[in-house]
């Protein structure tokens, strides 16, 4: 059996500023992931007609596309794992690892973008099928016609199981955006550097009780990229590699359409980020335990969800979550930094890109709020649909 | 359209899920059974996630179950729900079961401090037209 760990890596990323939503309407989407490919080549040291492959996660743009508008000589692989919104997003890091590593291609570029253009808007993406049609068909039809129409509503139904089961608060949900917050204030790329109070947290507009708005993630306009090689070239590119040394996706037994429209998961996954399965995928390939991270990288689009995937982790016992993020532990002093550069809740919500971006950031040794000699990082894909997902990445392929 | 929230759209059936809607149109609750195992299941698959057996049967329900979980949605993505003020969304297990079932579904006839995890409640119906009607649920009256 091919062992595919530490085979591949990441040696470039690029992006473009961080818009609010909607700020890059009229750019659109074929542009923005132009630009940021051009972006993460250059960083790479390759230029985009050297892309020979893609592989993404929900994506509005097709790889010939992109393959066309390089000039690039050949394309050799294409793939895009299945799920929902970020859920997955470390499974087009876990095929892109598999391309490069087998030869099918040589350089691999994974991308994600979003504007209002297509108004795909997740928050309203799910409400928008409801809207100006007098039925609708489909595993929906079990949930929009009793309103349950965005993501916010169906992980609110997690987390207040979660408060029962464990006597989880809102005020530890509070904690999640307030360390967001703390670690984006000096992130000049961050759209939300200001500091929250507990009180900030509960005076702001209840959306989806137990929810509330600083428990959301706010949609930004982006578009993100990746380069993925094989370890052979990586060592040739102009930065230290980020090598791959693990990618997995999965889901525990009967996890189904979990929360979009699936309620029957074991009462420990229905409160969760249905992560267990995923997470041990992805400590037994890259042969290393929570134990031997440095900084860790954890969806955070809603609050409760980040509580939920460091328990699937092992972070802390089941249950434990909301006093482990309230008893400050997610600093860049506590036992395993959580998300330095302000994640999705802070510097900008791209759907788990920018968490590879810090992941690779803390490996070369170049981020903000850089963790002393990270080396293993922890990059964990969001909760939701399944298959969701998480991978490590590591400077030390030894 | 669904009578008692306005502006939303009522199912679709297909030949999967037809059986389900028009039962609550008759006001009965019927869920899918495999005659196989016997196991229980929601929503409608064509698969038995027990035994892998294709066949399966609608089965009468008595519409008895616990709150699982639930929230209060105080803003609407839909913007002809906002003049109902809060609305909930709740998971209800049902009781008696070969398997876990729940149901994503709505409870009536309730405030929103008596709606809590473990309430019991009993099944309604909310016509939707064409003959079929959504499932919905009420605290229950004749106590647990
Ligand atoms: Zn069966």
């Amino acid at each position: 059996m091919i062992d595919l760990r530490n085979q591949a890596a990441v040696v470039g990323f690029g992006y473009v500023p961080f818009g609010k939503r909607g700020q890059y309407a009229e750019k659109g989407h074929l542009r923005l992931v132009v630009e940021a490919v051009a972006a993460a080549c250059a960083d790479a040291g390759i230029t985009p007609a050297d892309v020979d492959g893609y592989s993404s996660y929900y994506t509005p743009i097709d790889p010939p596309e992109l393959f066309e508008a390089f000039g690039a000589k050949q394309l050799r692989y294409t793939a895009q794992t299945w799920g929902g919104g970020g859920s997955s997003m470390c499974g087009a890091f876990q095929n892109a690892a598999m391309a490069v590593a087998t030869g099918a291609a040589d350089y691999v570029v994974v991308h994600k973008v979003m504007t209002m253009e297509a108004g795909a808007r997740y928050g309203q993406a799910f409400g928008q099928m409801g809207q100006g049609v007098p039925s609708i068909g489909g595993p929906f039809q079990y949930s929009v016609p009793y309103g349950l129409q965005a993501p916010g509503q169906m992980f609110a139904l997690a987390a207040r199981r979660h408060m029962h089961l464990y006597g989880t608060t809102t005020e530890q949900f509070a904690h999640v955006t307030m360390h967001a917050r703390a670690m984006a204030a000096n992130n000049p790329e961050a759209r939300f550097r200001t500091p929250i109070t507990v009180e900030d947290h509960h005076a702001s507009q209840m959306i989806a009780d137990p929810l509330r708005l600083f428990d959301f993630c706010m949609e930004t306009d982006y578009g993100c990229a990746v380069v993925i090689t094989s370890a052979e070239r990586a060592r040739d590119c102009p930065h230290p590699p980020a090598y791959i040394a693990s990618a997995a996706v999965g889901a525990p037994f009967r996890y189904g359409n979990a929360l979009m429209s699936f309620y029957n998961q074991p009462d420990e996954d229905f409160a969760s980020s249905g992560q267990r399965a995923v997470a041990g995928e992805v400590y037994r390939m890259a042969r290393m335990g929570l134990a031997d991270m440095d900084v860790a990288m954890v969806y955070d689009h809603f609050t409760p969800m980040v509580i939920t995937s460091l328990e699937d982790f092992g972070f802390c016992a089941k249950g434990e979550g909301g006093p482990y993020v309230a008893d400050g532990n997610l600093g860049l002093d506590g036992p395993l930094p959580v998300n330095p550069h302000g994640g999705n809740l802070a510097e900008a919500y791209t759907h788990g890109m920018t968490h590879v971006n810090e992941a690779v950031r803390q490996i070369r040794g170049t981020a903000i709020n850089q963790v002393p000699g990270a080396t293993n990082v922890l990059v964990v894909g969001g909760a939701g649909p399944s298959p969701t997902s998480g991978m490590i990445l590591t400077g030390s392929p030894e | 359209m669904s009578e008692q929230m306005p502006g939303l759209p009522g199912p679709r059936p297909d030949p999967a899920t037809e059986g389900y809607w028009l039962a609550a149109g008759r006001g009965e609750l019927v869920i899918q059974r495999c005659t196989a195992c016997g196991v229980h299941r929601h929503p409608p698959t064509q698969v038995c996630y027990s035994c892998g057996a294709l066949d399966w049967e609608w089965a009468r329900h008595s519409g008895d179950g616990t709150v699982y979980s639930y929230t209060w949605v105080e803003r609407p993505i839909h913007p002809g729900l906002a003049a109902l003020g809060a609305y909930n969304t709740t998971v209800v297990e049902l009781d008696d079961t070969d398997g876990v079932v729940r149901i994503l579904a709505r409870v009536t006839d309730v405030a929103r401090a008596d709606l809590v995890i473990g309430l019991p409640v009993e099944v309604h119906f909310d016509p939707v037209g064409d003959g079929i009607a959504l499932p919905v649920f009420r605290p229950r009256r004749t106590g647990a």
